[in-house]
């Protein structure tokens, strides 16, 4: 297939199924809004509402120094096993241009909240196994020395290093007279006798308006949701470190439609030269309530 | 190509982790108080300061309607439309927990039951959890 022609295939593709979650969430019944913090990096104490699927499509479009632009679509599941524990599994992709399209790999992450209050600070610990390609680019976290010219080389290159890692992260995160405030600490291992790494992701977030009017409203203030995430990484075991890795600066807005459909959308700043100049990523996800529930009626 | 051992654990883990979180969720349904003596035991740890808090919104009858859209949005799922529970999950027209005050069910909403399915509402400002108490009370 030509590659100018995969392009295409993936930008349709990626149209095709926002248009797919928008008229889903128009049609579909039992859909509820989420209370989630709408971050791409950072993570919030926030956990699935238990027996809710949300389904959500993201994509990082990125500028390349020294090689070819390119954006990696990836789609989540998270699924709230209970109250205290939130499961999501991500399948990765992307498509660089001028080069191919292909499928990199997945995840499967949990999120765990060791205690039942809140508190001024609430920690959640998350683990994640991620089965991935070199190629892949959805840039999901930042950690080690990772940089953008690691993504030089062509996918055919790429694709040929296999990564088994292991993440983790101790999620720390309050919420302040309608403020979310989230700081990520992230450690890296890959399985295969690689040292730990290591990154931060921080995250702020508010509505636009704390009350609810009575009215069902789309385009209301308290649908929308501003925000901002900053996020790099800070070396390794052997050498903890902030230059020689790659920082990012990154304001969002999620609009969070009454029917259960959220889009969000954050353009990303390089902060450094070891960064992409630019990234634009956006996301549309739509809730499912009752969806456990559903499922177990299925074998009952 | 010979596969390595992580390449047969992790989809074991995978499969068995899978099956834990539909058993966790079916465990979770099982643990719920299925009577608001339940949800009365764990309304009373609100610190006692909790109880004295005051409704902003108290008799403010937009933050009412407010309180019921928000309702839909979040709790009819499991509470049902008329919050006169489903399933497992209480009636919160019950005196139990009408007979609570506006102050221990805003810290309830905030903090959730997690171990009995309940969750925390931390991610809803304070604002829309007091319109939210304000239906709640009026459901008497």
């Amino acid at each position: 297939m030509p590659r100018s022609k995969g392009i295409a295939l993936t930008w349709l593709r990626t149209f095709l199924v926002i248009i797919l979650l928008a008229s889903a969430g128009a049609v579909l019944p039992n859909s509820v809004q989420a209370q989630d913090t709408r971050y791409f990096v950072a993570y919030s104490h926030h956990m699935e509402e238990p027996g809710n699927l949300e389904i959500e499509f993201d994509t990082n479009y990125a500028t390349q120094k020294g090689g070819n632009d390119f954006i990696a679509p990836w789609v989540e599941f998270e699924y709230g096993a209970t109250a205290w524990w939130t499961t999501e599994f991500y399948l990765d992709s992307q498509a660089t241009f001028n080069d191919s399209t292909l499928f990199t790999g997945f995840r499967w992450e949990n999120r765990f909240r060791p205690l039942m209050r809140e508190h001024w600070i609430n920690p959640v610990l998350y683990v994640e196994y991620e089965n991935t390609s070199g190629a892949d680019k959805t840039l999901k976290e930042v950690v080690g020395f990772d940089n953008q010219f690691d993504f030089t080389d062509p996918n055919s290159e790429l694709r040929k290093e296999h990564d088994h890692e292991l993440e983790t992260k101790l999620i720390l995160s309050s919420d302040y007279k309608g403020w979310n405030i989230s700081e990520n600490f992230i450690g890296e291992k890959n399985l295969g006798h690689e040292p730990w790494e290591f990154g931060y992701a921080i995250g702020v977030s508010r509505p636009l308006r704390l009350a609810v009017t009575p009215e069902r409203c789309n385009f209301c203030r308290e649908n929308f949701v501003v925000g901002a995430e900053m996020y790099g990484g800070l070396g390794t075991a052997k050498s903890l470190t902030l230059s020689g890795t790659s920082h990012y600066f990154a304001p969002l807005i999620a609009w969070e439609l009454p029917n259960g459909v959220s889009l969000t959308v954050s353009p990303g700043f390089g902060l450094n030269d070891e960064a992409h100049r630019f990234l634009l990523r956006w996301g549309l996800s739509y809730e499912i309530s009752g969806f456990g529930r559903k499922v177990r009626k299925l074998f009952q | 190509m010979r596969k390595t051992p992580v390449g047969f654990l992790i989809p074991a883990l995978l499969f068995v982790a899978s099956l834990a979180a539909v058993v966790a969720g079916a465990a979770a349904d099982k643990n719920e108080e299925t009577d608001s003596r339940g949800v009365l035991m764990a309304i009373a740890k609100a610190p006692a300061k909790a109880r004295d808090w005051k409704n902003p919104y108290e008799g403010n009858a937009e933050a009412l309607l407010a309180g019921k859209k928000l309702y839909v949005q979040h709790c009819a799922e499991c509470h049902g439309e008329n919050a006169r529970g489903m399933r497992n999950a209480v009636n919160l027209r019950a005196p139990d927990v009408q007979n609570a005050t506006p102050g221990e069910l805003v810290w309830f909403l905030r903090n959730g039951n997690l171990f009995h399915g309940m969750p925390s509402w931390s991610g809803l400002p304070e604002q829309r959890r007091w319109q939210v108490v304000t239906y709640l009370k009026s459901l008497r």
